[in-house]
Protein backbone atom coordinates (compact mmCIF):
# COMPACT_ATOMS: atom_id res chain seq x y z
CA UNK A 1 0.00 0.00 0.00
CA UNK A 2 1.48 3.29 -1.02
CA UNK A 3 0.48 6.74 0.00
CA UNK A 4 -1.71 7.98 -2.78
CA UNK A 5 -1.27 11.69 -2.22
CA UNK A 6 1.08 14.21 -0.77
CA UNK A 7 0.45 16.01 2.46
CA UNK A 8 1.28 19.35 0.92
CA UNK A 9 -1.56 21.79 1.22
CA UNK A 10 -1.39 23.24 -2.27
CA UNK A 11 -2.27 20.15 -4.23
CA UNK A 12 -5.92 19.85 -3.23
CA UNK A 13 -7.22 20.80 -6.59
CA UNK A 14 -4.79 18.79 -8.68
CA UNK A 15 -6.95 15.77 -9.16
CA UNK A 16 -10.20 17.05 -7.77
CA UNK A 17 -13.48 15.48 -8.72
CA UNK A 18 -12.19 11.95 -9.00
CA UNK A 19 -15.47 11.24 -7.29
CA UNK A 20 -16.97 8.34 -5.50
CA UNK A 21 -16.28 4.73 -6.34
CA UNK A 22 -19.64 3.26 -7.27
CA UNK A 23 -20.55 -0.27 -6.33
CA UNK A 24 -23.62 -2.37 -5.66
CA UNK A 25 -23.23 -1.97 -1.90
CA UNK A 26 -23.68 1.75 -2.22
CA UNK A 27 -27.12 1.10 -3.58
CA UNK A 28 -28.92 0.13 -0.41
CA UNK A 29 -32.28 -0.17 -2.19
CA UNK A 30 -31.17 -3.49 -3.71
CA UNK A 31 -30.21 -6.40 -1.47
CA UNK A 32 -26.48 -7.25 -1.38
CA UNK A 33 -25.43 -10.78 -0.49
CA UNK A 34 -22.80 -9.71 2.07
CA UNK A 35 -25.37 -7.67 3.99
CA UNK A 36 -28.06 -10.36 3.65
CA UNK A 37 -25.57 -12.82 5.14
CA UNK A 38 -24.89 -10.35 7.96
CA UNK A 39 -28.66 -10.21 8.59
CA UNK A 40 -28.93 -14.02 8.78
CA UNK A 41 -26.08 -14.04 11.27
CA UNK A 42 -27.89 -11.52 13.48
CA UNK A 43 -25.58 -8.62 12.57
CA UNK A 44 -26.52 -4.96 12.45
CA UNK A 45 -24.90 -3.99 9.13
CA UNK A 46 -27.90 -4.47 6.87
CA UNK A 47 -30.71 -2.44 5.35
CA UNK A 48 -34.44 -2.85 4.65
CA UNK A 49 -33.91 -4.46 1.21
CA UNK A 50 -31.42 -6.93 2.71
CA UNK A 51 -33.79 -7.85 5.51
CA UNK A 52 -36.65 -8.35 3.04
CA UNK A 53 -34.56 -10.68 0.86
CA UNK A 54 -33.22 -12.40 3.97
CA UNK A 55 -36.74 -13.01 5.28
CA UNK A 56 -37.96 -14.30 1.91
CA UNK A 57 -35.14 -16.86 1.93
CA UNK A 58 -35.84 -17.80 5.55
CA UNK A 59 -39.46 -18.51 4.67
CA UNK A 60 -38.37 -20.88 1.93
CA UNK A 61 -35.77 -22.61 4.10
CA UNK A 62 -36.32 -21.86 7.81
CA UNK A 63 -33.13 -23.71 8.83
CA UNK A 64 -31.08 -21.11 7.01
CA UNK A 65 -30.45 -19.18 10.25
CA UNK A 66 -28.83 -22.34 11.59
CA UNK A 67 -27.08 -23.07 8.30
CA UNK A 68 -25.13 -19.78 8.21
CA UNK A 69 -24.02 -20.23 11.83
CA UNK A 70 -22.97 -23.81 11.13
CA UNK A 71 -20.93 -22.43 8.22
CA UNK A 72 -19.12 -19.99 10.54
CA UNK A 73 -18.44 -22.87 12.93
CA UNK A 74 -17.12 -24.95 10.01
CA UNK A 75 -14.79 -22.08 9.06
CA UNK A 76 -13.46 -21.95 12.63
CA UNK A 77 -12.90 -25.74 12.80
CA UNK A 78 -11.17 -25.73 9.42
CA UNK A 79 -8.83 -22.89 10.38
CA UNK A 80 -8.09 -24.52 13.71
CA UNK A 81 -7.34 -27.82 12.00
CA UNK A 82 -5.09 -26.16 9.41
CA UNK A 83 -3.19 -24.15 12.00
CA UNK A 84 -2.97 -26.61 14.90
CA UNK A 85 -2.77 -29.96 13.09
CA UNK A 86 -1.48 -29.16 9.59
CA UNK A 87 0.96 -26.43 10.65
CA UNK A 88 -0.34 -23.87 8.13
CA UNK A 89 0.58 -20.24 8.83
CA UNK A 90 -0.62 -18.54 5.64
CA UNK A 91 -4.22 -18.09 4.53
CA UNK A 92 -5.70 -16.68 1.35
CA UNK A 93 -9.31 -16.00 2.39
CA UNK A 94 -11.44 -15.07 -0.62
CA UNK A 95 -14.92 -13.67 0.01
CA UNK A 96 -14.29 -12.06 3.37
CA UNK A 97 -17.77 -10.70 3.95
CA UNK A 98 -18.76 -8.22 6.63
CA UNK A 99 -16.67 -8.95 9.73
CA UNK A 100 -18.42 -11.03 12.37
CA UNK A 101 -16.99 -13.20 15.13
CA UNK A 102 -14.38 -15.95 14.63
CA UNK A 103 -12.79 -14.35 11.60
CA UNK A 104 -10.03 -16.34 9.93
CA UNK A 105 -7.06 -14.44 11.38
CA UNK A 106 -8.58 -14.43 14.87
CA UNK A 107 -8.93 -18.20 14.91
CA UNK A 108 -5.54 -18.76 13.26
CA UNK A 109 -3.71 -16.29 15.52
CA UNK A 110 -5.34 -17.79 18.61
CA UNK A 111 -3.45 -20.99 17.73
CA UNK A 112 -0.32 -19.46 16.13
CA UNK A 113 0.25 -15.74 16.65
CA UNK A 114 2.44 -15.45 13.57
CA UNK A 115 -0.32 -16.50 11.17
CA UNK A 116 -0.72 -14.31 8.09
CA UNK A 117 -4.02 -13.78 6.31
CA UNK A 118 -4.74 -12.05 3.00
CA UNK A 119 -8.45 -11.19 2.87
CA UNK A 120 -9.98 -10.74 -0.58
CA UNK A 121 -13.32 -9.16 -1.43
CA UNK A 122 -14.68 -7.21 -4.36
CA UNK A 123 -16.85 -4.88 -2.35
CA UNK A 124 -15.54 -1.50 -1.13
CA UNK A 125 -17.67 -1.48 2.00
CA UNK A 126 -16.70 -4.98 3.01
CA UNK A 127 -13.08 -3.98 2.41
CA UNK A 128 -13.22 -0.79 4.45
CA UNK A 129 -14.78 -2.80 7.30
CA UNK A 130 -12.10 -5.45 6.97
CA UNK A 131 -9.29 -2.87 7.03
CA UNK A 132 -10.74 -1.25 10.15
CA UNK A 133 -11.92 -4.30 12.07
CA UNK A 134 -9.86 -7.30 10.96
CA UNK A 135 -6.56 -6.08 12.31
CA UNK A 136 -3.72 -8.45 13.03
CA UNK A 137 -1.80 -8.89 16.23
CA UNK A 138 1.75 -7.51 15.85
CA UNK A 139 3.40 -10.94 15.37
CA UNK A 140 1.25 -11.93 12.42
CA UNK A 141 -0.13 -9.97 9.49
CA UNK A 142 -3.39 -9.23 7.71
CA UNK A 143 -3.83 -7.62 4.34
CA UNK A 144 -6.87 -6.69 2.28
CA UNK A 145 -7.18 -7.15 -1.46
CA UNK A 146 -9.80 -5.54 -3.64
CA UNK A 147 -10.48 -8.17 -6.29
CA UNK A 148 -13.13 -10.44 -7.70
CA UNK A 149 -12.67 -14.19 -7.32
CA UNK A 150 -12.67 -14.47 -11.14
CA UNK A 151 -9.60 -12.21 -11.30
CA UNK A 152 -7.10 -14.76 -10.00
CA UNK A 153 -4.08 -12.97 -11.51
CA UNK A 154 -4.78 -9.88 -9.49
CA UNK A 155 -5.51 -11.86 -6.33
CA UNK A 156 -2.24 -13.78 -6.59
CA UNK A 157 -0.14 -10.74 -7.48
CA UNK A 158 -1.46 -8.71 -4.56
CA UNK A 159 -1.45 -11.58 -2.07
CA UNK A 160 2.30 -11.85 -2.61
CA UNK A 161 2.64 -8.67 -0.53
CA UNK A 162 1.72 -10.68 2.55
CA UNK A 163 2.06 -14.37 1.70
CA UNK A 164 5.18 -16.26 0.69
CA UNK A 165 4.11 -18.47 -2.21
CA UNK A 166 7.18 -20.67 -1.86
CA UNK A 167 5.69 -21.94 1.43
CA UNK A 168 2.34 -23.72 1.97
CA UNK A 169 -0.81 -21.61 1.80
CA UNK A 170 -4.39 -22.50 2.68
CA UNK A 171 -6.83 -21.24 0.05
CA UNK A 172 -10.15 -20.56 1.76
CA UNK A 173 -13.27 -20.51 -0.43
CA UNK A 174 -15.94 -20.43 2.25
CA UNK A 175 -19.49 -19.88 0.99
CA UNK A 176 -18.27 -18.06 -2.12
CA UNK A 177 -18.09 -20.50 -5.07
CA UNK A 178 -21.90 -20.68 -5.31
CA UNK A 179 -21.74 -17.03 -6.44
CA UNK A 180 -19.77 -18.12 -9.53
CA UNK A 181 -22.04 -19.43 -12.27
CA UNK A 182 -21.03 -22.34 -14.48
CA UNK A 183 -20.48 -19.89 -17.37
CA UNK A 184 -17.51 -18.49 -15.42
CA UNK A 185 -15.97 -21.97 -15.03
CA UNK A 186 -15.44 -22.13 -11.26
CA UNK A 187 -13.30 -25.29 -11.58
CA UNK A 188 -10.79 -23.40 -13.74
CA UNK A 189 -10.68 -20.58 -11.18
CA UNK A 190 -9.92 -23.06 -8.39
CA UNK A 191 -7.27 -24.75 -10.56
CA UNK A 192 -5.50 -21.44 -11.29
CA UNK A 193 -5.33 -20.67 -7.56
CA UNK A 194 -4.00 -24.15 -6.80
CA UNK A 195 -1.33 -23.83 -9.49
CA UNK A 196 0.12 -20.85 -7.64
CA UNK A 197 0.68 -22.61 -4.31
CA UNK A 198 3.41 -25.15 -3.54
CA UNK A 199 2.98 -28.79 -2.47
CA UNK A 200 1.90 -28.96 1.17
CA UNK A 201 -0.81 -26.35 0.57
CA UNK A 202 -4.52 -26.85 1.29
CA UNK A 203 -7.85 -25.91 -0.30
CA UNK A 204 -10.91 -25.46 1.94
CA UNK A 205 -14.40 -25.11 0.46
CA UNK A 206 -17.90 -24.77 1.79
CA UNK A 207 -20.66 -24.60 -0.79
CA UNK A 208 -24.46 -24.21 -0.72
CA UNK A 209 -26.05 -27.57 -1.62
CA UNK A 210 -28.68 -28.25 -4.26
CA UNK A 211 -29.19 -31.86 -3.15
CA UNK A 212 -29.93 -31.38 0.56
CA UNK A 213 -33.59 -30.42 1.12
CA UNK A 214 -33.75 -29.91 -2.68
CA UNK A 215 -37.25 -28.38 -2.95
CA UNK A 216 -36.66 -25.87 -0.20
CA UNK A 217 -33.25 -24.95 -1.55
CA UNK A 218 -34.59 -24.48 -5.08
CA UNK A 219 -37.29 -22.19 -3.75
CA UNK A 220 -34.77 -20.26 -1.66
CA UNK A 221 -32.42 -19.85 -4.63
CA UNK A 222 -35.24 -18.60 -6.82
CA UNK A 223 -36.30 -16.03 -4.25
CA UNK A 224 -32.78 -14.80 -3.56
CA UNK A 225 -31.87 -14.60 -7.23
CA UNK A 226 -34.92 -12.40 -7.76
CA UNK A 227 -34.04 -10.05 -4.91
CA UNK A 228 -30.25 -10.03 -4.53
CA UNK A 229 -27.83 -8.59 -7.08
CA UNK A 230 -25.32 -11.50 -6.77
CA UNK A 231 -26.87 -14.63 -8.33
CA UNK A 232 -26.42 -18.03 -6.72
CA UNK A 233 -25.77 -21.45 -8.28
CA UNK A 234 -26.20 -24.28 -5.77
CA UNK A 235 -24.39 -27.56 -6.44
CA UNK A 236 -24.49 -31.27 -5.61
CA UNK A 237 -22.04 -33.19 -3.44
CA UNK A 238 -20.46 -34.64 -6.61
CA UNK A 239 -20.09 -31.20 -8.20
CA UNK A 240 -18.49 -29.76 -5.06
CA UNK A 241 -16.18 -32.78 -4.80
CA UNK A 242 -14.97 -32.17 -8.36
CA UNK A 243 -13.39 -28.86 -7.27
CA UNK A 244 -10.89 -30.94 -5.30
CA UNK A 245 -9.70 -32.94 -8.31
CA UNK A 246 -5.97 -33.67 -8.13
CA UNK A 247 -5.93 -33.15 -4.37
CA UNK A 248 -5.91 -35.65 -1.53
CA UNK A 249 -9.08 -35.19 0.55
CA UNK A 250 -8.57 -34.87 4.28
CA UNK A 251 -10.95 -37.30 6.06
CA UNK A 252 -13.92 -37.37 6.21
CA UNK A 253 -13.89 -35.89 2.68
CA UNK A 254 -16.59 -33.70 1.20
CA UNK A 255 -19.50 -34.01 3.63
CA UNK A 256 -22.29 -31.96 5.17
CA UNK A 257 -20.37 -29.15 6.89
CA UNK A 258 -21.84 -29.94 10.32
CA UNK A 259 -20.41 -33.45 10.02
CA UNK A 260 -16.90 -32.31 9.14
CA UNK A 261 -14.88 -33.07 12.31
CA UNK A 262 -17.54 -31.71 14.70
CA UNK A 263 -16.37 -30.72 18.17
CA UNK A 264 -19.46 -32.28 19.73
CA UNK A 265 -22.21 -34.67 18.75
CA UNK A 266 -24.75 -31.92 19.13
CA UNK A 267 -22.88 -29.79 16.63
CA UNK A 268 -23.07 -32.54 14.00
CA UNK A 269 -26.87 -32.56 14.30
CA UNK A 270 -27.49 -28.85 13.71
CA UNK A 271 -29.27 -28.31 10.39
CA UNK A 272 -27.33 -26.86 7.44
CA UNK A 273 -27.58 -27.34 3.69
CA UNK A 274 -23.97 -26.99 2.62
CA UNK A 275 -21.16 -29.28 1.49
CA UNK A 276 -17.63 -28.77 2.69
CA UNK A 277 -14.18 -30.28 2.90
CA UNK A 278 -10.42 -29.79 2.75
CA UNK A 279 -7.97 -31.03 0.13
CA UNK A 280 -4.19 -31.41 0.42
CA UNK A 281 -1.81 -30.69 -2.46
CA UNK A 282 0.95 -33.33 -2.72
CA UNK B 1 -38.40 7.97 20.11
CA UNK B 2 -35.58 9.63 18.32
CA UNK B 3 -35.13 12.97 19.92
CA UNK B 4 -34.00 13.61 23.43
CA UNK B 5 -34.11 17.17 24.59
CA UNK B 6 -34.49 17.41 28.30
CA UNK B 7 -37.25 19.77 29.25
CA UNK B 8 -38.75 19.77 25.77
CA UNK B 9 -41.99 18.26 27.05
CA UNK B 10 -43.85 19.97 29.87
CA UNK B 11 -44.14 16.86 32.01
CA UNK B 12 -40.47 15.99 31.69
CA UNK B 13 -37.30 17.35 33.14
CA UNK B 14 -38.69 17.89 36.62
CA UNK B 15 -38.26 14.32 37.82
CA UNK B 16 -34.97 14.05 39.72
CA UNK B 17 -34.69 10.37 38.69
CA UNK B 18 -34.18 11.45 35.12
CA UNK B 19 -30.93 13.15 36.01
CA UNK B 20 -29.33 9.84 37.04
CA UNK B 21 -26.26 8.81 35.13
CA UNK B 22 -25.32 5.21 35.87
CA UNK B 23 -24.19 2.32 33.70
CA UNK B 24 -26.14 3.14 30.63
CA UNK B 25 -26.04 -0.20 28.96
CA UNK B 26 -27.63 -1.84 31.99
CA UNK B 27 -30.49 0.64 31.74
CA UNK B 28 -30.80 -0.06 28.03
CA UNK B 29 -30.94 -3.81 28.57
CA UNK B 30 -33.48 -3.35 31.33
CA UNK B 31 -35.52 -1.05 29.09
CA UNK B 32 -35.41 -3.50 26.18
CA UNK B 33 -36.64 -6.30 28.47
CA UNK B 34 -39.42 -4.15 29.88
CA UNK B 35 -40.58 -3.25 26.38
CA UNK B 36 -40.68 -6.94 25.44
CA UNK B 37 -42.75 -7.80 28.50
CA UNK B 38 -45.09 -4.86 27.87
CA UNK B 39 -45.60 -5.73 24.21
CA UNK B 40 -46.11 -9.40 25.01
CA UNK B 41 -48.88 -8.47 27.45
CA UNK B 42 -50.54 -6.12 24.93
CA UNK B 43 -50.36 -3.13 27.26
CA UNK B 44 -50.01 0.34 25.73
CA UNK B 45 -47.40 2.89 26.87
CA UNK B 46 -50.27 5.06 28.17
CA UNK B 47 -51.59 2.26 30.38
CA UNK B 48 -48.10 1.48 31.60
CA UNK B 49 -47.48 5.15 32.32
CA UNK B 50 -50.71 5.39 34.31
CA UNK B 51 -49.63 2.46 36.48
CA UNK B 52 -46.52 4.28 37.66
CA UNK B 53 -48.11 7.73 37.75
CA UNK B 54 -46.20 8.94 34.69
CA UNK B 55 -46.75 9.54 30.99
CA UNK B 56 -46.18 7.40 27.96
CA UNK B 57 -43.17 9.64 27.23
CA UNK B 58 -41.61 8.52 30.47
CA UNK B 59 -42.30 4.88 29.54
CA UNK B 60 -40.67 5.40 26.18
CA UNK B 61 -37.60 6.95 27.78
CA UNK B 62 -37.42 4.15 30.33
CA UNK B 63 -37.63 1.55 27.58
CA UNK B 64 -34.87 3.32 25.66
CA UNK B 65 -32.68 3.27 28.74
CA UNK B 66 -32.39 7.03 28.76
CA UNK B 67 -33.45 7.58 32.37
CA UNK B 68 -33.02 5.86 35.70
CA UNK B 69 -35.54 3.47 37.20
CA UNK B 70 -37.12 3.29 40.63
CA UNK B 71 -37.22 -0.24 41.95
CA UNK B 72 -40.87 0.18 42.93
CA UNK B 73 -41.79 1.28 39.40
CA UNK B 74 -40.09 -1.72 37.84
CA UNK B 75 -41.85 -4.05 40.31
CA UNK B 76 -45.23 -2.43 39.54
CA UNK B 77 -44.68 -2.65 35.78
CA UNK B 78 -43.67 -6.32 35.98
CA UNK B 79 -46.86 -7.04 37.91
CA UNK B 80 -48.92 -5.12 35.36
CA UNK B 81 -47.27 -7.08 32.54
CA UNK B 82 -48.11 -10.35 34.27
CA UNK B 83 -44.49 -11.29 34.99
CA UNK B 84 -44.83 -13.45 38.09
CA UNK B 85 -41.79 -15.72 37.85
CA UNK B 86 -39.84 -14.81 40.99
CA UNK B 87 -36.47 -15.50 39.36
CA UNK B 88 -37.19 -13.22 36.43
CA UNK B 89 -38.50 -10.49 38.73
CA UNK B 90 -35.47 -10.74 40.99
CA UNK B 91 -33.09 -10.54 38.04
CA UNK B 92 -34.87 -7.44 36.72
CA UNK B 93 -34.79 -5.78 40.15
CA UNK B 94 -31.10 -6.61 40.57
CA UNK B 95 -30.43 -4.95 37.21
CA UNK B 96 -32.42 -1.94 38.41
CA UNK B 97 -30.19 -1.57 41.46
CA UNK B 98 -27.08 -1.94 39.30
CA UNK B 99 -28.36 0.70 36.90
CA UNK B 100 -28.65 3.17 39.75
CA UNK B 101 -24.91 3.25 40.47
CA UNK B 102 -23.54 6.60 39.31
CA UNK B 103 -20.82 6.76 36.63
CA UNK B 104 -17.32 8.10 37.22
CA UNK B 105 -18.33 11.41 35.66
CA UNK B 106 -20.79 12.18 38.47
CA UNK B 107 -18.13 14.40 40.08
CA UNK B 108 -18.25 16.64 37.01
CA UNK B 109 -22.02 16.78 36.81
CA UNK B 110 -22.12 20.53 37.49
CA UNK B 111 -20.32 21.01 34.15
CA UNK B 112 -22.34 18.51 32.19
CA UNK B 113 -25.64 19.19 30.54
CA UNK B 114 -27.66 16.01 30.88
CA UNK B 115 -27.76 15.49 27.11
CA UNK B 116 -24.00 15.10 27.22
CA UNK B 117 -24.04 12.94 30.33
CA UNK B 118 -26.21 10.52 28.37
CA UNK B 119 -23.57 10.45 25.65
CA UNK B 120 -20.79 9.68 28.14
CA UNK B 121 -22.78 6.73 29.42
CA UNK B 122 -23.37 5.41 25.92
CA UNK B 123 -19.74 5.92 24.92
CA UNK B 124 -18.55 3.96 27.97
CA UNK B 125 -20.98 1.16 27.15
CA UNK B 126 -20.32 0.93 23.40
CA UNK B 127 -18.40 -1.92 21.81
CA UNK B 128 -17.85 -0.02 18.54
CA UNK B 129 -17.69 3.75 18.19
CA UNK B 130 -17.73 5.11 14.63
CA UNK B 131 -17.30 8.85 14.21
CA UNK B 132 -17.11 11.40 11.46
CA UNK B 133 -15.45 14.70 12.36
CA UNK B 134 -15.60 17.79 10.22
CA UNK B 135 -14.23 20.43 12.56
CA UNK B 136 -12.16 19.17 15.49
CA UNK B 137 -10.16 16.10 16.40
CA UNK B 138 -12.44 13.64 18.23
CA UNK B 139 -12.50 14.13 22.01
CA UNK B 140 -11.08 10.65 22.62
CA UNK B 141 -7.89 11.58 20.74
CA UNK B 142 -7.31 15.17 21.84
CA UNK B 143 -4.12 16.17 23.62
CA UNK B 144 -4.52 18.22 26.75
CA UNK B 145 -3.38 21.43 25.02
CA UNK B 146 -5.64 20.90 22.04
CA UNK B 147 -8.57 20.13 24.35
CA UNK B 148 -7.85 23.32 26.29
CA UNK B 149 -7.83 25.39 23.09
CA UNK B 150 -11.18 23.87 22.05
CA UNK B 151 -12.66 24.48 25.51
CA UNK B 152 -11.61 28.12 25.49
CA UNK B 153 -13.29 28.55 22.11
CA UNK B 154 -16.51 27.12 23.44
CA UNK B 155 -16.53 28.75 26.90
CA UNK B 156 -14.95 32.16 26.48
CA UNK B 157 -16.34 33.54 29.71
CA UNK B 158 -15.43 30.55 31.85
CA UNK B 159 -12.95 31.03 34.73
CA UNK B 160 -9.61 29.24 34.46
CA UNK B 161 -10.43 26.57 37.05
CA UNK B 162 -13.59 25.61 35.20
CA UNK B 163 -11.62 25.23 31.97
CA UNK B 164 -9.15 23.06 33.89
CA UNK B 165 -11.92 20.78 35.08
CA UNK B 166 -13.45 20.56 31.62
CA UNK B 167 -10.06 19.57 30.22
CA UNK B 168 -9.51 17.01 32.96
CA UNK B 169 -12.95 15.48 32.29
CA UNK B 170 -12.06 15.15 28.61
CA UNK B 171 -8.72 13.50 29.40
CA UNK B 172 -10.36 11.19 31.94
CA UNK B 173 -12.84 10.14 29.25
CA UNK B 174 -9.90 8.84 27.22
CA UNK B 175 -9.23 6.18 29.89
CA UNK B 176 -11.66 4.06 27.95
CA UNK B 177 -9.02 3.57 25.24
CA UNK B 178 -6.65 1.91 27.71
CA UNK B 179 -9.10 -0.09 29.82
CA UNK B 180 -8.89 -3.91 29.72
CA UNK B 181 -11.62 -4.53 27.15
CA UNK B 182 -11.64 -1.29 25.18
CA UNK B 183 -14.23 -0.51 22.53
CA UNK B 184 -13.16 -0.36 18.91
CA UNK B 185 -13.00 3.23 17.73
CA UNK B 186 -13.22 3.85 14.00
CA UNK B 187 -12.91 7.51 13.23
CA UNK B 188 -13.05 9.36 9.93
CA UNK B 189 -11.89 12.96 9.80
CA UNK B 190 -12.20 15.51 7.10
CA UNK B 191 -8.79 16.79 6.05
CA UNK B 192 -9.88 20.22 7.38
CA UNK B 193 -9.59 18.83 10.93
CA UNK B 194 -5.87 18.29 10.38
CA UNK B 195 -5.28 21.61 8.59
CA UNK B 196 -6.97 23.90 11.12
CA UNK B 197 -4.25 24.97 13.58
CA UNK B 198 -6.32 24.87 16.79
CA UNK B 199 -4.17 26.29 19.60
CA UNK B 200 -1.38 27.25 17.19
CA UNK B 201 1.38 25.45 15.33
CA UNK B 202 3.05 23.70 18.28
CA UNK B 203 -0.19 22.48 19.80
CA UNK B 204 -1.25 21.20 16.41
CA UNK B 205 2.06 19.46 15.77
CA UNK B 206 1.76 17.56 19.07
CA UNK B 207 -1.85 16.78 18.27
CA UNK B 208 -0.86 15.29 14.92
CA UNK B 209 1.81 13.21 16.68
CA UNK B 210 -0.81 11.99 19.12
CA UNK B 211 -3.05 10.96 16.20
CA UNK B 212 -0.18 9.06 14.65
CA UNK B 213 0.39 7.29 17.98
CA UNK B 214 -3.23 6.19 18.28
CA UNK B 215 -3.10 4.65 14.81
CA UNK B 216 -0.74 2.12 16.43
CA UNK B 217 -3.43 0.97 18.87
CA UNK B 218 -4.92 -2.31 17.67
CA UNK B 219 -8.48 -1.21 18.50
CA UNK B 220 -8.28 2.24 16.90
CA UNK B 221 -8.68 2.98 13.19
CA UNK B 222 -8.26 6.46 11.72
CA UNK B 223 -9.09 7.55 8.20
CA UNK B 224 -8.83 10.95 6.54
CA UNK B 225 -11.17 12.13 3.80
CA UNK B 226 -8.92 14.10 1.46
CA UNK B 227 -9.83 17.55 0.19
CA UNK B 228 -9.60 16.35 -3.37
CA UNK B 229 -12.97 14.69 -3.02
CA UNK B 230 -14.96 17.71 -4.09
CA UNK B 231 -17.74 16.81 -1.70
CA UNK B 232 -18.71 13.86 0.39
CA UNK B 233 -21.70 12.01 1.64
CA UNK B 234 -21.86 13.71 5.03
CA UNK B 235 -23.40 16.98 3.92
CA UNK B 236 -24.95 17.31 7.37
CA UNK B 237 -21.77 17.47 9.46
CA UNK B 238 -20.15 15.50 12.25
CA UNK B 239 -21.89 12.50 13.79
CA UNK B 240 -21.19 9.37 15.80
CA UNK B 241 -22.68 5.87 15.59
CA UNK B 242 -22.51 3.78 18.74
CA UNK B 243 -22.89 0.02 18.67
CA UNK B 244 -23.37 -2.19 21.72
CA UNK B 245 -22.27 -5.77 22.20
CA UNK B 246 -25.72 -7.08 23.04
CA UNK B 247 -27.45 -8.18 19.82
CA UNK B 248 -30.77 -6.84 21.13
CA UNK B 249 -29.55 -3.28 21.50
CA UNK B 250 -29.95 -1.08 18.45
CA UNK B 251 -27.21 1.21 17.16
CA UNK B 252 -27.55 4.82 18.28
CA UNK B 253 -26.64 7.85 16.17
CA UNK B 254 -25.45 10.85 18.16
CA UNK B 255 -25.39 14.33 16.67
CA UNK B 256 -24.16 17.15 18.85
CA UNK B 257 -25.50 20.65 18.49
CA UNK B 258 -24.56 23.84 20.30
CA UNK B 259 -27.05 23.55 23.16
CA UNK B 260 -28.47 20.05 22.80
CA UNK B 261 -27.98 16.76 21.01
CA UNK B 262 -29.95 14.33 18.92
CA UNK B 263 -30.02 10.62 19.69
CA UNK B 264 -31.45 8.65 16.77
CA UNK B 265 -32.23 4.99 17.06
CA UNK B 266 -35.16 4.46 14.70
CA UNK B 267 -34.05 1.88 12.20
CA UNK B 268 -34.67 4.18 9.19
CA UNK B 269 -32.59 6.98 10.69
CA UNK B 270 -29.77 4.70 11.76
CA UNK B 271 -29.71 3.02 8.33
CA UNK B 272 -29.38 6.40 6.67
CA UNK B 273 -26.46 7.49 8.82
CA UNK B 274 -24.86 4.06 8.52
CA UNK B 275 -24.99 4.35 4.76
CA UNK B 276 -23.32 7.77 4.88
CA UNK B 277 -20.64 6.48 7.26
CA UNK B 278 -20.01 3.47 5.02
CA UNK B 279 -19.52 5.74 2.03
CA UNK B 280 -17.13 7.94 3.99
CA UNK B 281 -15.10 4.91 5.08
CA UNK B 282 -14.91 3.64 1.52
CA UNK B 283 -13.95 7.06 0.07
CA UNK B 284 -11.42 8.01 2.72
CA UNK B 285 -7.74 7.15 2.69
CA UNK B 286 -7.16 3.65 4.01
CA UNK B 287 -5.89 3.37 7.61
CA UNK B 288 -2.38 2.62 6.30
CA UNK B 289 -2.41 5.61 3.96
CA UNK B 290 -3.77 7.78 6.75
CA UNK B 291 -0.79 6.93 8.94
CA UNK B 292 1.68 7.89 6.19
CA UNK B 293 -0.32 11.04 5.49
CA UNK B 294 -0.08 12.01 9.17
CA UNK B 295 3.68 11.40 9.20
CA UNK B 296 4.10 13.64 6.18
CA UNK B 297 1.98 16.36 7.73
CA UNK B 298 4.00 16.28 10.94
CA UNK B 299 7.16 16.83 8.89
CA UNK B 300 5.63 19.72 6.96
CA UNK B 301 3.86 21.64 9.79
Amino acid sequence: MTSEGSAQAHDWLDDAGSGTPESPTFDTSVAHIARVYDYWLGGKDNYAADRAAGDAALQAYPDLASSVRVNRAFLARVVRYLTAEAGIRQFLDIGTGIPTSNNTHEVAQSVAQDSRVAYVDNDPIVLSHARALLTSNPKGATDYIDADLRDTDRILAEAARTLDFTRPVAIMLIAILHLIGDEDDPAAIVARLLDAVPPGSYLAISHVASDIEPEKMAEMRERLNRMVSQKGTYRTQAEVSSFFSGLELVPPGVVRIQEWRPDAELEAKRPAAMWGGIGYKR
Amino acid sequence: MGMVQPGSHPTEGSDPDEQLGGPTVVRMLLGTQLRRFREASGITPDEAGYEIRATRFKISRLENGRVGFKERDVADLLTLYGVTDEQVRERMLALTRQAGTPGWWAQYSDLLPDWFETYLGLEQAASLIRTFELQFVHGLFQTEDYARAVMVLGHRAAPADEIDRRVSLRIKRQDLLSRPKPPRVWSVMDEAVLRRPVGGREVMRSQLRRLLEVTELPHVTLQVVPFRYGGHAAAGGSFTILRFGDPDLPDVVYIEQLTSALYLERRDDVDHYMEVMNRLNAEARTPTDTASFLSEMIRSV
